[in-house]
C-alpha cells in the first residue's frame, strides 16, 4: 500500500514538474521575442550542439563563443540534441522561435540537418557549421583544416621514420573526418608508399573511435605482422591509448612511434613519458571565438564572403563552401610548454611519472 | 497429447538409420549435451577457416593467447546474463554499467585514494576493487528491486539503467579519459605482466584435472548410493579422459607463447643472463583475466546447478507461478540475480580499465549486445528456464573470434558487424529447430 502511495506521489510530482518545465519554456519563448520585436539593437546567437555529453563542448568551445559574444553584446541561448539528429531539427526551429538571428550548429548528421538549415537560410537566419561539415553552400563552414591534421600526425611520424611498416588506425568510417584525415597521411606518406620505401601492413576502420577496439585492433595487427610494425598512425588520441596499452603489452611501447589528435590529457601524458610522438592540438578556444565572431558579423548582416578570413574549400560533397579553416598545431615532446602556458593542462597532471630531465616541462 | 504413446519403439527406428541413431545413442547413453558438442564442432571449424584465410596466423599460440584474454570480459558478463534471462528477465544496463564502475573504480584509485593513501599505496588496488564490487552489487541490485517488487518489466528497468549509468559514467570524469591505472591494478587486464608463468598454469591445468576426475568420482558414488542409473564405465572413462587431455593441451598451446623479445631483453638484463641469440623463451603462462574467466565460470556452475538459489531461478524461469505456488521466495530470487549480475559486471569493468589501463566515458559501449548474444548462441533460450554457464563462455568464444578472425583478415567493422549478426540468428535458428527434432 505504502509503495502504491510513494508511486503515486512520485507521478503528482513528474507532473507538476513537468507542467513547470513548460511553463517556464513558454515564458523564455515569449521573453525572447519580445526582445526581439521590441529592442531590436540585441542580437542573439543561437547555438545547436549535437551532444553536450563530451567535455569539450562546455568547458572550452562554449565559453568562447560566449566570450566573443559578450564582447560584442550579443546574447547566447543554445540547445542540445543529445546525439539525435531528428531531435536537432526541432532544437533549430525551437532557436529559431526564440528569436535568434545567426545559428552556429554543431551537427549530429551533416545530412539530415539540410531541411532546417535551409529553412533558416530561407527565413535570413545566416547559418554557420561549427566543426562538422553542412553540405550547404549558403552556409559557413568553420573548422580546423582536418586534412591539414592528418599532414601534421604524418609530418612527425615520417621525420622520425621515413622507411619502413606502417598500421593505419582509423575512425568512424561514418565520420567524414576519418577520410580527411587520411588523405592528410596520403599528402605526406603517398610518395613513400609508392616507391615502397614505406609499406602499409594493416589499416582499419574503428567503430566509434572505440579504445578498447582499437587495441583489440592493434593486437591482431602485431600479431599478424609478428611486431615488424614501426610507426603507426592512430587518428586520434583515444585510440592512441588502445595503442600504447597493446604496444605496452609487446614491450614496444616508446619504440614504435604513434601518432594522435585532441590534445587528451593522458596523451599529452604519454608524449612526456615518450610513448606516443605527436597529438595535433585544436585549441577550441580559437574555434568557439572564430564562430562567435563570425556570428555576429553575419547577423550583422555582412555577406558570407565578408565575413573576415574566409576561404574556398571544395567538399567531399561537390560544393565550393565559404569557409574559416584555422590551423592547428603538432604537439610533441619539444614544444609541450604550450599546452601548460595556454592553461589546457596543468603541469603535474602532464608529468606524472615522468623521470626528472627527459623532457624540459617536467622539472 | 501423451509423449509415451506417440515415441515409436527403439527398434523400427534404429532400422531406419542405424548409424546416426547410434551415435545418437551413444551421446544419450555417455550423457553428453549434443548442443556444447555442437558448439564445440562450430567453433572448431571458425577456427580452421580463419586459419586458411588468414595466411596461417589464426591457429598460433599467440593468437590464441591474445583470443583468451580478448574474451573475457564478455564471457565473464555472459555468465551473469545467463541467469538474468533463464529467470525470464534481461538485462540491457550492463554496457552502461561496465562504463560507469570503471569510471568510478578509476577515479578512485587515480584521484580520491591517493590523496589519502599517497600513489602507488598497495591497499589501493584491494579498496578499489571492493568498492567496486559493492558498487556494483547496489546498483544491480536498485534494478533487481524495481524489477521484482514495484514490477517494472526488466526491460524497461534496465533500458531506463542504461542510460542513467552512461550518463553518470560521463558526469563523472565529464568525458575526461582517466589514466593511467594502479600498477598492480594493471595486473587485473592481463598483459605481459599480468600472467602466472608456465609453472603456475600447469598446476592449475593439473587441479582442473584432478578436479574433474573427482567431480565424475562423487556423481558415481552418489547415484551408486541412491540406486540411480549408472553411466556405462567406458562413457566414464572416455569422458574424464578426454576432458583432461582438452585441459592440458589448451595450457600446452597457450604455454607455447612466450614473453615478447623485448621484454625477454629486459628480463635478461634486470635479472644478469646473457641474452641467448635464439631468443630467451619465457612462456607467459595463462593470463590473469583468463583465471579470473575460469574462477567466475566455475563458481557460476557450481550456483546455478548446486545451490538452491540456482535451482530457484531455474524453476522460476521455466514456470513462474508454478514457482510461486510451490513455495519460492521469486521476488527476493530475482533482486539476487540482478546483484549478482551487477557484481559480475564489476569484475568485467576491473579487467576493461586494467587491460585498457585507462577508463573512457564510452567504456562498454554496445557490450550488452554481444553479452547477451554470447548467452544467447550459447544456448540459453530467451523464453526462460533454459541455458547454462559453460555454453554462455563458449557463447563468448565464438563471437570474439568471429571478431578477431575478422580483424586479423582485414575486414572492414561495418561487414564484421553484418557477419556477427546473421551468425548469432543463425545460431538460435539451428538450436529452435533441434530442439523440435528433440521433443517430436
Amino acid at each position: 500500500m505504502s509503495l502504491r502511495k510513494t508511486v503515486l506521489v512520485l507521478a503528482v510530482f513528474a507532473m507538476i514538474a513537468a507542467a513547470c518545465g513548460g511553463g517556464t519554456a513558454e515564458t523564455t519563448t515569449t521573453a525572447g521575442q519580445a526582445t526581439t520585436t521590441v529592442t531590436s539593437g540585441q542580437l542573439i546567437v543561437g547555438v545547436s550542439w549535437n551532444n553536450y555529453n563530451e567535455e569539450r563542448w562546455a568547458k572550452w568551445d562554449e565559453p568562447a563563443i560566449k566570450a566573443a559574444l559578450d564582447a560584442a553584446g550579443a546574447k547566447y541561448i543554445s540547445t542540445d540534441a543529445g546525439s539525435s539528429a531528428d531531435k536537432q531539427l526541432n532544437d533549430v526551429d525551437n532557436l529559431i522561435s526564440q528569436g535568434a538571428n545567426a545559428l552556429i550548429i554543431l551537427a549530429q548528421d551533416g545530412t539530415a540537418i539540410l531541411p532546417a538549415v535551409q529553412s533558416a537560410i530561407d527565413q535570413g537566419i545566416p547559418v554557420i557549421a561549427y566543426d562538422r561539415l553542412i553540405e550547404d553552400p549558403d552556409a559557413l563552414y568553420i573548422t580546423f583544416d582536418n586534412v591539414g591534421v592528418g599532414k601534421l600526425m604524418a609530418q612527425v611520424i615520417y621525420g622520425l621514420v621515413p622507411t619502413g611498416v606502417y598500421a593505419v588506425i582509423k575512425g568512424n568510417q561514418a565520420d567524414a573526418n576519418a577520410d580527411f584525415l587520411r588523405e592528410g597521411f596520403t599528402q605526406v606518406i603517398g610518395d613513400a608508399v609508392t616507391s615502397g620505401d614505406i609499406t602499409i601492413c594493416c589499416e582499419t576502420y574503428t567503430d566509434n573511435w572505440d579504445p578498447a577496439k582499437a587495441q583489440t585492433e592493434m593486437e591482431q595487427f602485431l600479431t599478424q605482422e609478428n611486431n615488424k610494425i614501426d610507426a603507426v598512425l592512430s587518428e586520434n588520441d583515444g585510440m592512441a591509448t588502445g595503442v600504447v596499452a597493446a604496444l605496452e603489452a609487446q614491450g614496444l611501447a616508446g619504440q614504435i612511434p604513434v601518432s594522435g589528435q585532441d590534445g587528451d590529457q593522458t596523451a599529452l601524458n604519454r608524449i612526456a613519458l615518450g610513448t606516443q610522438s605527436v597529438s595535433v592540438w585544436k585549441d577550441a578556444r580559437e574555434l568557439g571565438k572564430a564562430a562567435g565572431e563570425a556570428a555576429v558579423q553575419l547577423a550583422q548582416g555582412k555577406a558570407l564572403k565578408d565575413v573576415s578570413g574566409v576561404v574556398q574549400f571544395a567538399s567531399p560533397g561537390g560544393n565550393d563552401l565559404t569557409s574559416i579553416l584555422l590551423t592547428p598545431i603538432a604537439i610533441t615532446k619539444d614544444n609541450l610548454n604550450v599546452v601548460v602556458d595556454a592553461g589546457w593542462i596543468d603541469q603535474a597532471t602532464l608529468c606524472q611519472g615522468v623521470a626528472s630531465g627527459t623532457v624540459d616541462v617536467c622539472p | 497429447m501423451s509423449v509415451t504413446e506417440t515415441t515409436p519403439p527403439v527398434t523400427p527406428q534404429s532400422a531406419e538409420g542405424p548409424q546416426r541413431s547410434s551415435f545418437r545413442n551413444i551421446l544419450r547413453v555417455a550423457e553428453i549435451d549434443s548442443r556444447l558438442l555442437g558448439m564445440l564442432g562450430a567453433l572448431a571449424i571458425i577456427w580452421i577457416v580463419f586459419h586458411i584465410l588468414s595466411g596461417g596466423t589464426f591457429l598460433t599460440a599467440r593468437n590464441l593467447w591474445n583470443l583468451s584474454v580478448q574474451t573475457a570480459v564478455v564471457a565473464i558478463m555472459a555468465t551473469g546474463m545467463v541467469m538474468v534471462i533463464v529467470s525470464r528477465n534481461i538485462d540491457l544496463s550492463v554496457g552502461s554499467m561496465l562504463g560507469m564502475l570503471g569510471m568510478t573504480m578509476a577515479v578512485v584509485q587515480t584521484e580520491v585514494l591517493p590523496k589519502w593513501l599517497g600513489l602507488g599505496h598497495w591497499a589501493i588496488f584491494p579498496l578499489t576493487l571492493i568498492f567496486g564490487l559493492v558498487l556494483g552489487a547496489l546498483v544491480g541490485g536498485l534494478q533487481g528491486v524495481a524489477v521484482a517488487y514495484v514490477r517494472v518489466p526488466s526491460f524497461i528497468v534496465t533500458l531506463g539503467g542504461y542510460l542513467v549509468w552512461r550518463g553518470a559514467a560521463w558526469a563523472l570524469s565529464r568525458g575526461r579519459t582517466i589514466a593511467p591505472m594502479d600498477r598492480t591494478f594493471q595486473l587485473l587486464g592481463g598483459g605481459s605482466r599480468g600472467a602466472i608463468g608456465e609453472t603456475w598454469t600447469w598446476i592449475v591445468a593439473a587441479v582442473l584435472c584432478l578436479g574433474i576426475i573427482f567431480l565424475m568420482w562423487n556423481a558415481r558414488r552418489q547415484r551408486i548410493k541412491f540406486g540411480f542409473r549408472l553411466r556405462p564405465k567406458w562413457a566414464e572413462i572416455g569422458i574424464g579422459v578426454i576432458s583432461c587431455a582438452a585441459v592440458l593441451g589448451t595450457v600446452f598451446v597457450l604455454n607455447r607463447y612466450y614473453l615478447p623479445e623485448n621484454l625477454a631483453k629486459r628480463y635478461a638484463i634486470e635479472h644478469g643472463i646473457a641474452y641467448p641469440p635464439g631468443g630467451l623463451q619465457i612462456p607467459l603462462g595463462l593470463a590473469n583475466p583468463v583465471l579470473i574467466v575460469l574462477g567466475v565460470a566455475m563458481v557460476m556452475t557450481f550456483v546455478a546447478t548446486r545451490r538452491k538459489f540456482g535451482r530457484y531461478v531455474f524453476a522460476i524461469g521455466g514456470n513462474p507461478e508454478a514457482a510461486e505456488l510451490g513455495g519460492i521466495n521469486t521476488r527476493r530470487t530475482l533482486v539476487k540475480t540482478f546483484v549478482l549480475m551487477g557484481i559480475l559486471v564489476a569484475i568485467a569493468a576491473a579487467v576493461s580499465i586494467g587491460r585498457l589501463n585507462a577508463a573512457t566515458s564510452g567504456l562498454g559501449t554496445l557490450s550488452e549486445l554481444y553479452v547477451i548474444a554470447a548467452a544467447v548462441i550459447g544456448g540459453t533460450s530467451l523464453l526462460g528456464g533454459i541455458g547454462t554457464i559453460p555454453g554462455a563462455v563458449l557463447g563468448a568464444l565464438v563471437t570474439q573470434s568471429l571478431q578477431s578472425g575478422m580483424v586479423l583478415m582485414g575486414i572492414e567493422s561495418a561487414y564484421q558487424q553484418i557477419v556477427i549478426g546473421i551468425v548469432l540468428v543463425i545460431a538460435v535458428a539451428i538450436d529452435s529447430v533441434f530442439r523440435k527434432r528433440a521433443t517430436t
